[in-house]
């Protein structure tokens, strides 16, 4: 008797014999080489990200596209995670899906080790500590922005790794808790006055701001502007001119900071031919994650385009 | 006549000068799939690395590129190594990488963790050369899929000297009194030529001939060497793109890291 | 049990000639000497309680959490064996994971029963394994609200063919128990362990079933959960123990359609509740005695 449960009512190999594979038709057979993407099939193109004071700004058009045919028009790019990060997905959106797949069972699972999943039970809340025990809310944590952000990376740069990439460029937002100031001793140079890092404010148990990319080859960067695909070229430029470093971001304004997204969505939207007039954008700050789904681009006007002769720098 | 049976080939099928069209691949085929995936990337930058008698400077630009986008002007490559925790307390490793920041995001990774077991392993810190002689090792086993970067390794020796070490893509390294790697090393490693190991540099009062007796190299003092470092990157910021933003620089001594920025051109 | 004795109770899968599984039978025995453990199911939602009985003064209070959650709208209790409690946790994990995979969409707490049910029974048919020495109880809320395609982009046609059906109405709070023989039904109010019999003739007072008029609210649930636990421990009074109670509701209710632990502030009123009508019962006793 085989104690090995998935053994269980299956005929034993001891009396009839292991299984013969071959009266399966020959399509289950391994007749072919295993295939890899070689190219993404339905893409989706740029998601912005943008820091402010107490936040970022996430945003991505609602269009899928088939080369160069607007092939869906109702898809939503940017998937929060829990209520403390937000991925926004540029490139495949099979492999979009299978991310976000993958970033559901590990919600699941995270849920299981007790996490927090309200509000109060939140381990920034300070009412936590109503017994005095420091330390009883810290198994709760649940992964923020900056632990997704390395767990999405590694997924990335593993299958770039066995050359079957997942072909997505991602944006990951949210806030994240800094570290410990470190010890002075190994860090800060006292004697060199101009020493600055450009590393945000002065390090505290606050939570902070977070916004990183990452993509198919397992590049990982961060930056308080950024963008992937054509957002790169067009819209990087917009939103690094209001805010080029991180302490511009740390004085910028929520309403601010969606009226320049805003503002680079429809300059995406009036360059780049693999986008559209709806998109989704995200505000994700201490208050949690804010998403609009369906927003319709505001003030749309072609009159510029008149203009236009040549490639844009002609005048007569 | 021979000219022209060399334009056929053994198997008497004839070949040409040029790249063959290829048919169309039929399902029938066996023959393996040619992947058009290209798993490498350059992020641009540089870094440099010199060794003094009694430190060691590793510095690195903090920009990171992708064609002619700059990704972000802050993407940090010197990585701390070893020491204790996520913050590396106590640390006396630094490793720069320069290339693929993919690959030496994982390289750094794979040989802090290395580091970091010894110390649980043994119960003491792992020494410089024995650090850099894993770092080669780890390197070379992945030689047929190789990490794509120039990585460049510094601390303090048993002896309490400076020890730099650099390394190729798959392994092969040395000990080294300066190193430039990356975009810029091609301008910035006669420069550190010149200046540090005094190469072309002569006896002013010697007569001019095959005799000229060379200069020899002194052993550097610190802030000098930091200012080399600042002049060696602004000098490489104006000349190549891929160059610029931020300059990181981290000095190892006997008491531990001490990690100095300063601002670059951001053009 | 006169049967003991007979042989037939030596080997999982063995019928005695009356038509006993007696391995069956002992493992029923082992769930009887567990903590008392129930599941309400309310109007708007299910609660469920343990008993858990402190095993040792070195374990720390309130850790070591013995409701489990699975996937996001289920939560299981059980009394018996511990740890054949933990796999059947971990089994109903991988069931509710399995089932999202191939359907991209949380699994019914019916099914999760039915599977659960079906693999439980699988270890009263071979001679190789021993049954489960628990009987959980599964509680759960299937979503009214449409749910969305795990990992779907879009929102789908908005009328005709494939579009959405308007008013309709499915999902809801469910509560099954599965006993170590596989039989597993449905329930308004179930209990297990020790105390079940205090606990069932008390469930048997709450007005449960929706045909019989109003059934009673989820807080209302959870103060009877609080209550029925301490009555349950009133037969086992020299053991300490602690009072585990979670919940799970709609998408609109409290828990926005997740399982989870009853918040501090009205599990301790519940426990003070409950608390007081067990003085209040000890006093009625007293009483009694003093007009005798």
């Amino acid at each position: 008797m085989n104690h090995l449960p998935q053994a269980w009512g299956r005929p034993r190999d001891d009396i009839y014999g292991a299984y013969d594979h071959s009266y399966l038709p020959q399509t289950h057979a391994n007749t072919h080489p295993t295939t890899h993407t070689q190219s993404p099939v339905v893409t989706g193109t740029s998601v912005l990200g943008l820091k402010f004071k107490d936040g970022v700004v996430l945003a991505a058009d609602n269009l899928a596209s088939y080369g160069s045919l607007a092939r869906f028009t109702d898809v939503k790019r940017l998937k929060p995670f829990n209520r403390k990060a937000v991925v926004g997905f540029g490139g495949d959106v099979s492999d979009m899906q299978y991310l976000d797949r993958l970033l559901n069972s590990l919600d699941v699972q995270e849920n299981y080790s007790g996490a927090a999943t309200t509000e109060e039970d939140d381990g920034e809340a300070p009412a936590a500590t109503a017994d005095g025990e420091g330390g009883e809310d810290k198994h709760k944590a649940i992964l923020d922005a900056k632990n997704l952000h390395t767990y999405l990376s590694k997924v990335l740069y593993k299958r770039r790794s066995d050359f079957n990439p997942l072909w997505n460029a991602i944006l990951v937002a949210g806030l994240t808790t800094p570290p410990p100031p470190a010890p002075s001793t190994s860090t800060s140079s006292p004697k060199d006055t101009t020493t600055s890092k450009p590393t945000g404010p002065a390090p505290s148990r606050k939570p902070i701001p977070y916004l990183a990319y990452a993509d198919l080859l397992g590049t990982t960067y961060s930056s308080p502007t950024l963008a992937t695909g054509f957002g790169a070229h067009l819209a990087v430029p917009i939103m690094r001119r209001a805010v080029p470093d991180e302490a511009a971001a740390a004085k910028l304004s929520r309403e601010e900071a969606v009226e320049i997204v805003k503002k680079c969505m429809k300059v995406l939207f009036y360059r780049d031919a693999r986008s559209m007039n709806e998109y989704s954008l995200c505000v994700i700050d201490g208050k949690g994650v804010d998403l609009q789904e369906n927003i319709k681009l505001e003030g749309e006007s072609w009159a510029f385009a008149e203009g236009i002769k040549g490639y844009g720098t002609q005048t007569v | 006549m021979a000219a022209f049976t060399s334009y056929v080939s053994s198997a008497g099928q004839p070949s040409y000068s040029f790249p063959q069209q290829q048919s169309a691949p039929s399902h029938a085929s066996r023959a393996p799939i040619q992947h058009s995936f290209y798993p490498y990337t350059d992020n641009g930058g540089s870094t440099l690395g010199i060794s003094g008698d009694n430190f060691t400077i590793i510095a690195g630009d903090t920009r990171s590129t992708s064609g002619y986008n700059i990704n972000t002007r802050y993407e940090p490559k010197l990585f701390r190594i070893g020491g204790e925790g996520s913050e590396h307390k106590g640390s006396k490793i630094v490793l720069s990488v320069v290339g693929f920041a993919a690959d030496g995001h994982a390289l750094k990774e794979r040989l802090d963790t290395v580091v970091k077991m010894y110390r649980y392993q043994h119960g003491k810190e792992m020494s410089v050369n024995a650090c850099a002689q894993r770092l080669s090792h780890i390197l070379y086993n992945k030689r047929f899929f190789p990490y794509y970067v120039q990585a460049i390794l510094g601390g303090v020796d048993e002896e309490g000297r400076g020890a730099l070490y650099s390394y190729d893509p798959v392994g092969s390294y040395e000990r080294e009194f300066c190193r430039a790697a990356g975009a810029g090393a091609s301008l910035i490693m006669p420069f550190l030529d010149n200046q540090v190991n005094l190469k072309n540099q002569y006896e002013p009062a010697a007569p001019q001939g095959l005799e000229k007796p060379q200069l020899v190299p002194q052993p550097l003092q610190r802030a000098a060497t930091e200012e080399l470092v600042r002049d060696a990157f602004t000098s490489a910021v104006e000349r190549h793109i891929e160059v610029g933003d931020g300059l990181q620089m981290m000095i190892i001594t006997k008491d531990g890291i001490e990690e100095v920025f300063s601002p670059l051109k951001m053009d | 049990m006169t049967s003991i004795g007979t042989g037939y109770d030596l080997s999982n899968s063995v019928f005695s000639p009356d038509g006993r599984n007696f391995q069956v039978e002992y493992a029923v025995k082992a769930v009887e000497n567990g903590g008392t453990a129930i599941g309400i199911r309310c109007k708007d939602g299910v609660v469920l309680g343990l008993e858990k009985l402190v095993s040792s003064k070195l374990l720390k209070k309130d850790a070591n959490k013995r409701i489990s959650t699975v996937d996001r709208n289920m939560g299981v209790v059980y009394s018996g064996l511990q740890p054949d409690g933990k796999h059947f946790v971990s089994r109903a994990r991988d069931e509710a994971s399995s089932w999202r995979s191939t359907y991209k969409a949380p699994i019914p707490v019916s099914s999760l029963a039915n599977r659960m049910g079906s693999y439980v029974q699988a270890y009263t048919l071979y001679n190789s394994v021993r049954p489960f020495g628990i009987t959980a109880i599964i509680g759960g809320y299937d979503a009214e609200t449409e749910l969305s395609v795990d990992g779907a982009v879009g929102s789908g046609p908005k009328s005709g063919s494939g579009g959405k059906t308007k008013g309709a109405k499915e999902g809801g709070p469910y509560l099954y128990m599965i006993e170590p023989s596989g039989t597993y039904w449905g329930y308004y109010g179930a209990a297990s362990g020790k105390g079940r019999q205090a606990a069932k003739s008390e469930l048997e007072k709450l007005k449960l079933d929706p045909k019989d008029g109003e059934c009673i609210s989820l807080e209302e649930g959870v103060k009877e959960a609080a209550r029925i636990i301490y009555v349950a421990h009133e037969d086992n009074k020299d053991k300490d123990f602690e009072l585990e109670l979670t919940w799970v509701s709609s998408v609109a209710g409290p828990t926005k359609g997740r399982h989870e632990e009853v918040p501090k502030a009205l599990r301790e009123e519940a426990e003070k509740l409950a608390k007081k009508s067990m003085e209040g019962d000890e006093d009625d006793e007293e009483e009694e005695k003093m007009e005798e």
